[in-house]
């Protein structure tokens, strides 16, 4: 009985050491939290081209069409990372409509930005208030969505993409 | 170059240990070349740390540490607090404070030689453990790739005064019960038989102890001006991380107090040395691996998680496996049943580790329940709110008496006068509570602060002969200690009870009235400060037609990060705060939120007594 009282604390040790290290493996990531925009409609913008102001791109534009919206700025750092795999997907997958956001961004660093790292996405959209980005519930810079036929968010993620994350993540739904 | 010294000087203070360690097999050091590789190791780590600092102060963004979370606009004192606004630089000042306790503790005399040369090796293991963790998972010296010729900012939520100080007061206080760790599992390799250790564990665990109370009141202070939500306590999975230690140090210290010769007490000393330190590392880890959500959190990363993890494992498991081996035999059993202060202070701390247990269970519960089912769920205010104060005011009734009680026999003195006084109390918050706003918790709250204090004040006056000196200072030290609890009681319950909230929507020029206080929004300026543009309102308050305050409110906007933090504006006066908040601007009008919070002062006044008693205990002999 004694004994078991001094082992106790080993014990209770030994079970939060396994949670955590479960939980440490699985991924999760607290700071991540599951975006309550999965399966819902995308939601209502309009917003005009970076290159040409009669532009103009609606929520009703995306119908029937799989779209991935991508948000970025010319001052964040790890949207520049991820950038070049735009091409990629923009190459591998011809049909998939790309949109960029610009996010709370000057239109002279953008174009700057664009015309030296080359642009990928199919419209570039000009969010410079952030409000569709508040629509969308944009975390932080960079973030990505991809958007079904039906006009349903379906995949959403936070952060510089990578191309494990491509492969394993965005790739399957397309 | 400043980032070369730090990386090569921490090196080398991590090999010297793992030398000194291994070495020590073979070779009989004496106690001063022993002393002297302890001490040079803490040097270095130092120095490693100022390294760092310094590459902070002249913002040198070739280090990538620096780079990311400074700014060459930062006005000095926050490029120096910098250095542990980060994950690296935390764990590195974690890092040198571990040193320093060393360092001091290697100062220590009148200590069996053995006993000390065991406690010093223990804690160079625990320098080894997170050095190779700083160096392989968090390095802050490592080189930015890229020329630069700005940093990324600092958090901007971190730049204040009260947080600068609030992390190296806290780790001052976590890391401190290294020392209480390493002397007890020393205790148990070296079969250590005299009475000496509890004496030297009894100081550095008040020590620790204390700066851990003041680390804790500076963040929960900050929280309550800064974060502009108008409290100072949210059981926030880190403040719950913090809490935890804080406690079992409590029933430590309390149970070194009348460790005179109990076996069993011994037994239990040795438990809560292990199990106090085992809770700061459990902190650690639970912050740093980002694991937990919340103010705190740094950019997690998996692998740096389960480094951390696995010191944790390795210290505790290891710690409490030797206590489970060499733990002394337990001879003489306590006599429960005597009401005297032994069985109150066992009490006392059965109830202590009850709470700490609790508040652990809800703090990991959400990491058992996700890993489980999935599910992400929180558990906040209501859990601990129901369960620990509970637990928590047996303790407190019990505590107003304790001092009181003899040692060994049942004999209360002037037993008559406490009754008294605590039924005249009690009938008097009833009265007063029953005639303004009634509220259980309050009345109990207010019963249990006032009886605290007064009780403390009775046993004062009665038992020690009144003169005014440094020794009757330290004799009445432990109700010192009591009237500080008993007064930031009662500043907890009213400001967590009877405070009220307001909301408003003004223009410039408006008058409100709030309880006996005429409050004018005078006007709102928007200025362009250093590194942040600053929006302040600016508040009169009339009273008695007399303008008694001036109060600016309002926030802060950061260009360089982006940020806008909120800046409550406070008027203290000693029975409340009113506290002032300025949201957003609609159709001309200002939202503004005032809190009324009765008594908040009385908490930090409390504290500050209780942080004070901590060091005279210090000085006791």
């Amino acid at each position: 009985m004694n004994r078991l009282i001094i082992l106790s604390p080993l014990l209770i040790l030994l079970i939060i050491c396994l949670f955590a290290l479960i939980y440490l493996l699985s991924n999760k990531d607290p700071s991540k939290p599951p975006s309550a925009l999965i399966n819902k409609n995308v939601p209502n913008f309009e917003s005009n081209s970076l290159y040409e102001i009669n532009n103009i791109i609606k929520t009703q534009d995306l119908k029937n069409k799989k779209v991935l919206i991508n948000f970025f700025a010319s001052w964040c750092v790890p949207c520049k990372v991820e950038h070049p795999l735009f091409f990629e997907i923009s190459k591998n997958y011809p049909d998939l409509f790309i949109i960029g956001f610009n996010h709370k961004d000057k239109s002279d660093d953008a174009k700057k930005y664009l015309s030296e790292d080359g642009n990928p996405y199919n419209f570039v959209g000009v969010d410079s208030d952030g409000m569709i980005a508040l629509e969308f519930g944009v975390f932080g810079l960079p973030e990505t969505f991809l958007i079904n036929e039906k006009g349903k968010i379906i995949y959403k993620f936070m952060g510089p993409l990578t191309k494990e994350i491509i492969k394993n993540e965005v790739v399957p739904l397309l | 170059m400043s980032s070369l010294i730090g990386f090569v000087s921490l090196a080398m203070a991590v090999l010297i240990n793992i030398y000194l360690i291994v070495s020590n097999f073979f070779i009989k050091y004496n106690n001063k070349v022993f002393n002297l590789i302890v001490r040079s190791s803490s040097f270095l780590t130092i120095l490693s740390f100022f390294s760092l600092m310094y590459a902070y102060i002249i913002s040198d963004f070739s280090n990538f540490n620096v780079f990311q979370n400074s700014h060459s606009e930062k006005p000095l004192i926050y490029k120096i607090s910098g250095t542990w606004g980060n994950h690296e630089g935390s764990m590195l000042l974690w890092l040198s404070i571990l040193s320093i306790y060393g360092f001091f503790f290697s100062q220590t005399k009148k200590i069996n030689l053995q006993f000390k040369k065991q406690t010093l090796l223990i804690q160079s293991s625990l320098h080894i453990l997170f050095g190779l963790f700083i160096v392989f998972t968090s390095n802050p010296f490592l080189v930015n790739s890229v020329i630069v010729k700005e940093g990324l900012g600092l958090n901007p939520i971190l730049q204040d005064p009260g947080l600068a100080i609030h992390p190296p007061v806290l780790y001052a206080g976590y890391v401190g019960y290294s020392i209480v760790f390493s002397l007890a599992i020393a205790g148990l390799f070296t079969n250590n038989d005299n009475e000496d250790w509890i004496f030297i564990t009894k100081r550095w665990a008040l020590i620790s102890w204390t700066f851990l109370t003041g680390g804790i009141a500076l963040g929960s202070y900050w929280a309550y001006y800064e974060l502009g939500w108008g409290g100072w306590w949210f059981w926030d999975p880190v403040e719950n991380i913090s809490l935890m230690p804080w406690i079992a140090g409590l029933a430590l210290v309390h149970s070194l107090l009348m460790a005179k010769g109990e076996q069993i007490m011994k037994k239990w000393i040795i438990f809560l040395s292990i199990l106090c330190f085992s809770l700061s590392v459990f902190g650690t880890f639970l912050v740093r691996s980002g694991i937990l959500t919340s103010v705190h959190s740094f950019a997690s990363d998996a692998s740096r998680g389960i480094f951390i993890l696995l010191i944790f494992f390795i210290v505790t498991g290891f710690g409490f496996l030797v206590f489970l081996l060499k733990s002394p035999e337990s001879s003489k059993p306590i006599n429960f049943l005597s009401i005297n202060k032994v069985s109150a202070l066992v009490i006392n701390n059965i109830l202590m580790i009850i709470a700490t247990l609790t508040i652990l269970l809800g703090t990991i519960y959400p990491i058992i329940v996700e890993v489980l089912t999935n599910d992400r769920i929180s558990v906040g205010g209501p859990y601990f709110n129901s369960t620990v104060i509970p637990i928590m005011i047996p303790g407190f009734l019990l505590m107003s008496i304790a001092p009181i009680l003899s040692w060994q026999t049942n004999r209360i003195k002037n037993a008559r006068l406490y009754v008294l006084g605590f039924i005249v109390i009690s009938l008097l918050v009833l009265i007063q509570s029953y005639l303004s706003t009634f509220n259980t918790w309050g009345v109990l709250g207010l019963i249990l602060g006032i009886w605290i204090i007064t009780a403390s004040f009775i046993s004062i006056i009665s038992s020690y002969k009144i003169d005014y000196n440094f020794r009757l200072l330290q004799k009445i030290n432990p109700h010192i200690a009591h009237i500080g609890v008993g007064i930031a009681i009662i500043g907890i319950t009213c400001s967590s009870v009877f405070k009220n909230e307001y909301d408003f929507n003004l223009n410039e020029g408006d008058k409100i009235l709030i309880e006996d206080a005429n409050i004018k929004l005078e006007k709102i300026e928007i200025s362009n400060e250093v590194n942040y543009q600053a929006l302040r309102a600016n508040f009169l308050i009339e009273k008695d037609k007399k303008i008694v305050g001036n109060i600016k409110a309002g926030k802060n906007y950061y260009p360089v990060s982006k940020m806008i933090t909120t800046e409550a504006g406070i008027f203290h006066e000693w029975h409340r705060d009113i506290y002032f908040i300025v949201g957003e601007q609609k159709n001309n009008n200002w939202f503004i939120k005032v809190y009324i919070n009765p008594f908040v002062s009385f908490i930090w006044i409390g504290v500050l007594i209780m942080v004070f008693s901590g060091f005279v205990g210090v000085t006791k002999k």
